[in-house]
């Protein structure tokens, strides 16, 4: 059982009066690819905003390699190793494929490494590469997805968020992303990775989450609970919470 | 008859690039913010008169004034920040720009306090007569103000497509909240952005002042109406677009007054800004419908 990296306590966020998130627990190992399941509106991706310090928490840890993160700032979470896929991409629509890369990149000093990444990436998703001038607008929704992933490892994060990478996209491209997941994984990667598209993720999680309403209602290894019954309660919610 | 068209049209090229790069500061903040910042022209003012402040009690260079000018803008200019967009970041855009309003009232109520007369001189850039260009006549202010836009676009146009930072503020253009999970501070952004567009903004409010001579507490006014018009003219949001309409609306201006006399010089401005959103160009519609995510 390897060390968790990250570490989420009683995380309450609201919105307003809303509280989209009502104490949740979980944690992630380094090294794993730990998945987060549920119904939409369960609180997935203000989870994910509420790590990667774009919401604040009205309570609760947050913790990274055992340093406090919650309710820091944004810049300061990716300076410590976060890196947030967020939901629906949001490329850069204006800047060219090379100009989203860079950004990625922002905090990073070390010009030269910078670069080397740049050409390993593209190296690892070709596609990109072919595109690099064009600006990231015009790609495709897969292209776009490979897009804002290759932009978030150019931090070279510890933990590798990545907020329903399969959304909209065709099941060719999902089998492409998820081969992409696992290949980062084999590479060594932390992942926390959220999904709609439960029987994708169960298939490469390590362990997973079930989150319903705000809260974590089941933590696990994929076959602990049959899949039938896990993916029933993503999908739907089950009537009690 | 062709040597007046040709005059007409380099006066209002000249006063056309004064509003130019008041639409350019405009557009800035706006673009990135996405809010109006209706102080934008009091701090240019606030600016200018500092500098008349200094200029009647010291001896001064006009370098020295034109810097001078540049600092009180960019002060007041960082003041409107933190009080009226910081604490609004993340809520109401309607807040923010009623408050920038009231700072508004706020620089106006201190320049005359500061300064109680209506009307101060400024200290002209030179004092001879204007350069001929064969039969046209070019005063050295217009050259002036016509250099200083020259120079500001393509450093501007440098900043934002060749450095770290133009990236990380055509980046908080695009997507702010991807902007800050890729690690820029969009706070400092905004900042350095506000800090940029004053800094224009006191430039071109120093030579407005040398050119007119002049100092008034309605110069916060004028800049605004201008520079407010002038991007709107071009298309929100776009920085060509500021400097085309600035340029469009100093040309059409000078023509307006030479045909239909100087009343008809501000109103068609206005008509213009008018018929523009009644028609709803491409350009204007993209930017007055809410912007989609990605």
């Amino acid at each position: 059982m390897s060390e968790a990296l990250l570490e989420v306590r009683d995380v309450v966020t609201a919105y307003g009066k809303i509280e989209a998130l009502r104490g949740v627990t979980l944690s992630v190992a380094k090294g794993s690819i730990t998945c987060l399941l549920g119904p939409n509106g369960a609180g997935k991706t203000t989870l994910m905003l509420t790590t990667a310090g774009v919401l604040k928490p009205r309570s609760g840890s947050i913790r990274l390699g055992g340093e406090e993160i919650a309710g820091r700032t944004p810049n300061s979470i990716v300076a410590r190793g976060i890196a947030l896929v967020p939901e629906n991409r949001l490329v850069f629509a204006s800047m060219t494929v090379r100009e989203n890369l860079l950004a990625g990149a922002y905090q990073r000093r070390d010009r030269g490494e910078v670069d080397a990444d740049v050409e390993r990436l593209f190296g690892r998703f070709p596609r990109l590469q072919e595109r690099q001038a064009q600006e990231a607008g015009t790609l495709s929704g897969g292209e776009q997805q490979m897009l804002a992933v290759a932009r978030a490892l150019m931090s070279r994060p510890k933990v590798l968020l990545m907020d329903e990478p399969s959304l909209g996209l065709a099941p060719l491209v999902v089998e492409e992303i998820f081969r992409i997941i696992g290949e980062l994984h084999k590479e060594g990667a932390t992942i926390f990775l959220v999904e709609q598209n439960a029987h994708m993720a169960l298939r490469l999680a390590h362990h997973f989450y079930l989150i319903e309403q705000g809260k974590v209602t089941f933590s696990g290894n994929p076959g602990s609970l049959a899949e039938d019954e896990v993916i029933r309660r993503a999908y739907l919610g089950s009537a009690n919470a | 008859m062709l040597v007046d068209l040709a005059q007409n049209t380099l006066d209002g090229l000249t006063s056309g690039a004064a509003y130019a790069l008041l639409a350019l500061g405009f557009t800035l903040i706006f673009g990135v913010l996405r809010r109006m910042n209706l102080s934008y022209g009091p701090t240019i003012m606030f600016g200018a008169y500092c500098a008349t402040w200094v200029s009647l009690n010291y001896q001064v260079g006009l370098l020295l004034l034109a810097l001078i000018t540049v600092a009180g803008a960019v002060l007041a200019g960082g003041y409107v920040e933190r009080l009226c967009f910081a604490p609004h970041r993340r809520g109401s855009a309607i807040a923010a720009m009623v408050a920038s309003f009231a700072l508004w009232m706020q620089f106006e109520e201190l320049a005359t306090i500061l300064l109680p007369r209506h009307l101060y001189a400024f200290p002209a850039l030179y004092d001879g007569g204007p350069l001929t260009f064969g039969p046209l006549f070019l005063r050295v202010e217009a050259l002036a103000m016509l250099a200083a836009a020259a120079a500001v676009c393509p450093m501007l146009w440098w900043t934002l497509y060749r450095t770290r930072f133009g990236l990380a503020v055509r980046a908080v253009i695009s997507q702010p909240v991807a902007a800050e999970l890729a690690g820029i501070s969009a706070p400092r952004v905004f900042f350095l952005v506000f800090a940029l567009a004053s800094a224009i903004g006191g430039l071109t409010g120093y030579l407005i002042a040398a050119s007119h001579e002049q100092v008034t507490p309605m110069l916060g006014m004028w800049t605004t109406l201008k520079g407010l018009l002038a991007m709107m003219l071009g298309g929100l949001g776009s920085l060509p677009g500021a400097v085309l309409g600035g340029l469009a609306l100093g040309v059409i201006e000078a023509h307006t007054q030479w045909f239909l006399g100087p009343q008809m010089r501000d109103l068609i401005a206005y008509l213009l800004l008018f018929a523009l959103l009644a028609i709803n160009p491409p350009w204007m519609a993209a930017w007055t419908t809410t912007r989609s995510a990605s």
